[in-house]
């Protein structure tokens, strides 16, 4: 099976903007939902038990963004991927395809200069 | 029910790390390089038929890991923050970031295996794999540490 130039065009722009958007989620708290799974829920949005409950017992409810945060990405690189495989091939070449493999690179980059304050502490 | 599912995650995980592996080796390769020599064996493997297994692999080591993720939050996490291993926190924090990046590389590195070849192609398929290979190896290397600290550094 080989893939058309607009399924490759939406695979490759997917790749890069899913890299892009995840940073920018997980920097800027931009997650599609909350889960909480000692509770069993999930709610829409970005939520911290901390903002609700006394920090001592914020153990009891801890929260995951790891899901909304993919969650967000995802859906924008879709879009973003839709977009790319709608464009035409020389405007898409202009943009350098070979080269987008670059953009998770510096994603991952950024991942960790965010981690730092764990690896530190 | 978790540990069942950690530990066909962590299978799931060891055949994705052989796949990968191969394919990295096989990419690397030198094309003229000595028969018989170790790494030339690599080359002899159709090394696109990996494509498919290791996006299967991915998707399944990947979707165990978010079911085995909600566990790992309520039961464990707190014992390792309670216990300070902040660096050993930290490092699987990147292995989360590191897997959900890998996701959306899947459908590029899909596409760069079946796709037709060129120079550019060829460059970028090297690249990717070799991203892929770092992302699994990190991934596993990560969770391995994290399965066993109790005992290993606690």
């Amino acid at each position: 099976m080989t893939p058309g130039p607009a399924s490759r065009r939406f695979a490759f722009a997917y790749g890069a903007a899913f890299a892009i958007l995840y940073v920018l989620a997980r920097a800027r708290g931009l997650a599609l939902f909350t889960v909480y799974p000692s509770l069993g829920i999930i709610l829409p949005g970005m939520h911290r038990s901390r903002d609700v409950a006394d920090p001592a017992i914020e153990f009891l409810a801890p929260e995951m963004w790891w899901y909304g945060w993919t969650a967000t990405a995802a859906l924008g690189a879709l879009a973003v991927g839709f977009l790319a495989a709608s464009l035409p091939e020389r405007a898409w070449q202009r943009l350098r395809p070979e080269s987008l493999w670059l953009l998770p690179l510096i994603a991952m980059a950024v991942c960790v200069h965010l981690a730092m304050p764990w690896l530190r502490r | 029910m978790a540990s069942v599912l950690a530990i066909i995650h962590g299978l799931v995980a060891v055949a994705l790390l052989g796949a990968i592996t191969h394919q990295t080796l096989a990419t690397w390769s030198p094309a003229g390089a000595k028969p018989g020599w170790f790494f030339a064996c690599f080359r002899a493997v159709k090394s696109d038929s990996f494509a498919n297994a290791v996006v299967v692999l991915y998707l399944l080591a990947a979707a165990l890991g978010a079911i085995v993720y909600l566990d790992f939050k309520v039961d464990i996490a707190p014992d390792l923050e309670r216990d300070g291993h902040w660096l050993a926190l930290g490092l699987f924090d990147l292995k989360e970031d590191f897997a959900a990046i890998g996701h959306g590389l899947l459908p590029g590195y899909w596409a760069v295996w079946h796709g037709p070849r060129s120079e550019a192609s060829d460059f970028t398929r090297l690249a990717l794999t070799s991203f892929f290979a770092f992302i699994v190896w990190w991934s596993f290397l990560v969770g391995h540490v994290l399965v066993n600290i109790m005992g290993f550094a606690g």
